[in-house]
Formats: structure tokens, C-alpha cells, sequence
């Protein structure tokens, strides 16, 4: 029983551990936005990753849309903005926005939050 | 069996052989593809529905976006994702370092591989790789339960080919054991008035002075011609089980005997006749032997030269050498000229076993035989020991 309880505490520590923190940065020029907001960032992410899947082009199309930000070249659905208001062009600088860029997409990057559950390898 | 027998049976029963060993061999190495195929096929299909799988998994992951997204691995399969630009996503193996993405099936190695393309990209996955090892135990087991049957058809086979070559060469043996007890009772008939003509003939010599000295001449060619051709038969048919006295011969002067014995053959046909034997040369022969060898070489060399035509003997401490200016015999009939029964030119008499037994006699002493012919130049005979 005792040893259940220990695995238990450790497993949980361990796994809290490894959770996936956002970059000081990113938190800041980006994320606390969308969270306040309630603009899901990760939904927005998946359907990136979903339609492009290669993560240069996910970049580009990324960059282009922040530089200037068109429905038309938005990722999400039109229905979107119905409630959520279109954002205006970034005014970060190119190089500042593409390591944001850099940044979000390592933070939601898939080949870091994939394991093979002990036991199938 | 005799050599003739056994080497006509020896042949069917490697042409048999052979030819079925060819189309058991194409059989078995079609049926061994097809069970292959078959086998790689039942892996194909599982190696489908483990994709099928994982991507139904991808998409619950791609649903769920956890921090943690458990990869759907299952034994005994390895798989990896790569993204559009076929660059690594996850793996659940070291990859190999070139994948062809084109393929949907390819053999590596010892394992069969699968690629499947991804649409919708969950997870940002464009292909999924799979790859299981190949089934080796039932390519082993396929392989060995081949080897089996072949060894087994092959020994049926074998059985069958020595059954059916016996009935093959069957005709063959009843012709040989035919012709061997005609010349069975052709010797024994011809045994005693042969040696009464012979014996007489050399008394009416000696004792009566015959004036006919041509006539007695041409009964005397006549007889000792009988004579040999008895010996001669009487060799082929005990050559196998004769008891041979094998000892030091005095070869030179064996051969002026011999030539002494054709002598009145060749002033008949008026041979000129070339001696050059070394004195003194032995070798270690039955006699009997020595002088079927002799005898048949220089009985050649008289029969098929012209009237007129040069006969040479020459004898040295390593060869025997007879050559004659005669008819000669064609090149295609150099190879078989040796066979019993083997006549390369019918216009003279003689049954076609002078050669055959030189050839015997060479190869029971190890003798080697070198002949060498032009038509209507002359033959050259030469025994090496």
C-alpha cells in the first residue's frame, strides 16, 4: 500500500514536472493576449498544423497572416470572427516576430509532447 | 551388366535426371514465389490495418492536444510520422538513412515496410512509416518443407530412373548377350578345324614339298587370318575373368616374331616393310596380351594398306609405333574408332574389334593410345607406356 502511495506521489511530481511551460516571451507578447481574450491559441495551432503540416510552411503562413492579418488568410473559419475581432498587423519587428513565431510553434511542437507509453516499445 | 550397358544407363538415368530435376526445380521455385508472396501478403495486410489504426489514433490525439500525447505503438510493429516535407516528426526506431516515400511496400533488410500517406495531416503527420520484421519462421519452415519434397521426389525419382533405364537398355543387353553366344559357339566350332588346317599345312610343307608354293601360301594367309580372328574372339569373350601372367617380355623380340607371323601376309600384297626396333626393350605384359596388341596394330596396318603400300614398325624403350600408307580413316571417326564392333571403313572384311581390343589392352596397363589419320595417306598408330 505504501509503495502504491509512493509511485503515486512520484509519478505525479514527475509528470507535473515535464508539463510544457511557454517562454517568458511568448507569454508575454503573445499568449497572455489570447488567454485573456479566451482566443484559443493551441486550436488555432492544431488547424495550422493540420492543413500544413510541414513546420516552415506553418511559419510562413503564420508570418504572413500576423504581418497582415486579412479573414481571408486567417486559419480559422469566418464564423470565428463573428466572435472574435481580427487582430491588427503585428508591429514587432520581423526578426522579433519570427522568434515569437519560432517560439509558438515550439511550444505546442507535437515530436516534444509525443512518448511511447512504457510497456509498447 | 556390361560397359556398354552401363554407361548407356548411366546416361538416361542422368538425362532423366536432369530433366526432372529442371522442372521440379522451376515447379518448386514457383510454388516457393507464390507461398512467399502469399506469406509478404497476409504481413501487407496487416501492416494496412496497423495503419489504419494509428491514424485513427493520430486524429483522437490531434482531438485531445495534450501535453502529453501517447504514441500508438504495438508490438511487433515500428513506426515513425514525417510532415510534408518528409521531415521526422516522431519515431518509435532508429530510421534507416534513406527512405524511398514513393513505395508504398518495400523489402529492407529483413523487414517489410509500409508507407502511408496521411489527409488530413493529424499532428502535423503527412506519412506514416511502418515497418514489421518479415515472417522468417514461415520462410524457413517453406523452404525447408521444399527441400524435403525435392529430396524426396528425388529419390523417388532416382528409383523410378534406374527401374525404367534397366528397361531401356534391356534391348540392348539382350542384343550384346545374343551377339556374345554366337561368338561363343563360332570360336568353339571353329577351335579345331582351324588348328587341323594350320598344323597340316605345315607338314605338307615339310614333309610333302608342294609345288604349288602360291596356293599353299594363300591357305596359309587364309588360316592364320582364321586363326586370329579366333584368338581374337576368344579374347573378347574371356578377357574379363582370363588369367593373365603378367612378367618382363622381351617386346623386340616379340615383335620380329609377330612380323615373322605376317610375313608371307605382307610379301602377298607386297608391303614394304620399315623396321626399327631397339633390342632389348621389356615390358612387364601378359603375353597373350602383348600379342593381341601387336598382332591387331601391324593385321590393321597390312588390311587396309595398298598393294604396294609402306608398312613401318618402330620400337623404342617408350613406344610402339605402327604406320601404314593405307586408306586411312575420316576424322569424325577417330573419336569412336575404338568401340567394339566399330568399323570406320566396310570395305574390308573383319568384325570391327582389332582396335577395341588394343584399346582394352592398352587400358588394362595403362598404355596411352595416340592415333593419327589422313584418307588415302595412312594411319599412325603409337603406344606410349
Amino acid at each position: 500500500m505504501v509503495k502504491s502511495i509512493l509511485f503515486f506521489t512520484f509519478s505525479t511530481v514527475l509528470l507535473w514536472s515535464t508539463e510544457t511551460i511557454a517562454p517568458a516571451a511568448l507569454q508575454e507578447q503573445c499568449l497572455q493576449c489570447h488567454t485573456t481574450q479566451h482566443i484559443p491559441s493551441e486550436a488555432i495551432y492544431r488547424r495550422y498544423l493540420m492543413r500544413y503540416s510541414s513546420r516552415e510552411t506553418i511559419k510562413q503562413k503564420i508570418f504572413s497572416y500576423l504581418k497582415a492579418p486579412v479573414i481571408e488568410r486567417s486559419i480559422m473559419p469566418p464564423q470565428f470572427f463573428k466572435k472574435f475581432s481580427i487582430k491588427e498587423a503585428s508591429s514587432m519587428s520581423d526578426e522579433v516576430l519570427r522568434r515569437r513565431i519560432d517560439d509558438y510553434i515550439d511550444y505546442f511542437d507535437v515530436s516534444k509532447r509525443l512518448f511511447v507509453p512504457s510497456g509498447q516499445n | 551388366m556390361y560397359p556398354s550397358e552401363k554407361r548407356s544407363l548411366y546416361r538416361f538415368i542422368l538425362i532423366y535426371l536432369l530433366s526432372t530435376l529442371i522442372l521440379f526445380s522451376a515447379g518448386s521455385y514457383l510454388f516457393y514465389a507464390f507461398e512467399k508472396h502469399h506469406l509478404l501478403d497476409r504481413q501487407r495486410e496487416a501492416l494496412k490495418h496497423e495503419g489504419e489504426r494509428i491514424q485513427h489514433q493520430l486524429m483522437l490525439l490531434q482531438k485531445r492536444f495534450a501535453d502529453k500525447l501517447p504514441y500508438p505503438a504495438k508490438q511487433p510493429y515500428e513506426s515513425a510520422i514525417f510532415d510534408k516535407n518528409k521531415d521526422l516528426i516522431f519515431s518509435t526506431f532508429s530510421l534507416p538513412l534513406k527512405i524511398n516515400f514513393a513505395q508504398e511496400y518495400s523489402l529492407r533488410g529483413r523487414y517489410l515496410v509500409y508507407i502511408k500517406p496521411i489527409d488530413p495531416y493529424y499532428l502535423g503527420a503527412a506519412y506514416l512509416m511502418i515497418r514489421i520484421p518479415v515472417d522468417q519462421e514461415g520462410i524457413s519452415s517453406l523452404q525447408r518443407m521444399i527441400l524435403l519434397f525435392m529430396l524426396g521426389a528425388g529419390l523417388f525419382f532416382v528409383i523410378i530412373g534406374y527401374y525404367l533405364g534397366r528397361l531401356f537398355v534391356a534391348p540392348m543387353r539382350e542384343s550384346i548377350e545374343r551377339m556374345n553366344g554366337f561368338i561363343q559357339d563360332t570360336t568353339h566350332e571353329l577351335n579345331t578345324p582351324i588348328s587341323t588346317i594350320l598344323t597340316n599345312l605345315e607338314l605338307m610343307e615339310e614333309l610333302h614339298k608342294c609345288n604349288a608354293p602360291e596356293e599353299m601360301q594363300r591357305i596359309e594367309i587364309a588360316s592364320k587370318t582364321l586363326s586370329r580372328i579366333y584368338d581374337d574372339l576368344t579374347y573378347l569373350r574371356l578377357h574379363n575373368n582370363y588369367h593373365r601372367d603378367v612378367q618382363p617380355i622381351d617386346l623386340s623380340a616379340l615383335i620380329r616374331e609377330r612380323l615373322l607371323y605376317f610375313a608371307t601376309a605382307i610379301t602377298a600384297k607386297r608391303i614394304s616393310l620399315t623396321e626399327t626396333i631397339e633390342s632389348g626393350v621389356t615390358l612387364e605384359i601378359d603375353r597373350d596380351d602383348a600379342i593381341r596388341l601387336i598382332d591387331n596394330l601391324i593385321s590393321n596396318a597390312i588390311k587396309y594398306n595398298h598393294t604396294r603400300g609402306l608398312l613401318a614398325v618402330a620400337l623404342t624403350s617408350r613406344e610402339l609405333q605402327v604406320k601404314d600408307s593405307g586408306i586411312g580413316i575420316e576424322k569424325k571417326d577417330l573419336e569412336t574408332i575404338f568401340e567394339r564392333f566399330k568399323r570406320a571403313n566396310k570395305s574390308e572384311g573383319g568384325f570391327g574389334i582389332g582396335l577395341n581390343i588394343v584399346s582394352q589392352v592398352a587400358q588394362r596397363y595403362g598404355f596411352e593410345i595416340s592415333i593419327d589419320s589422313t584418307p588415302n595417306i595412312g594411319t599412325e598408330v603409337a603406344i606410349q607406356w
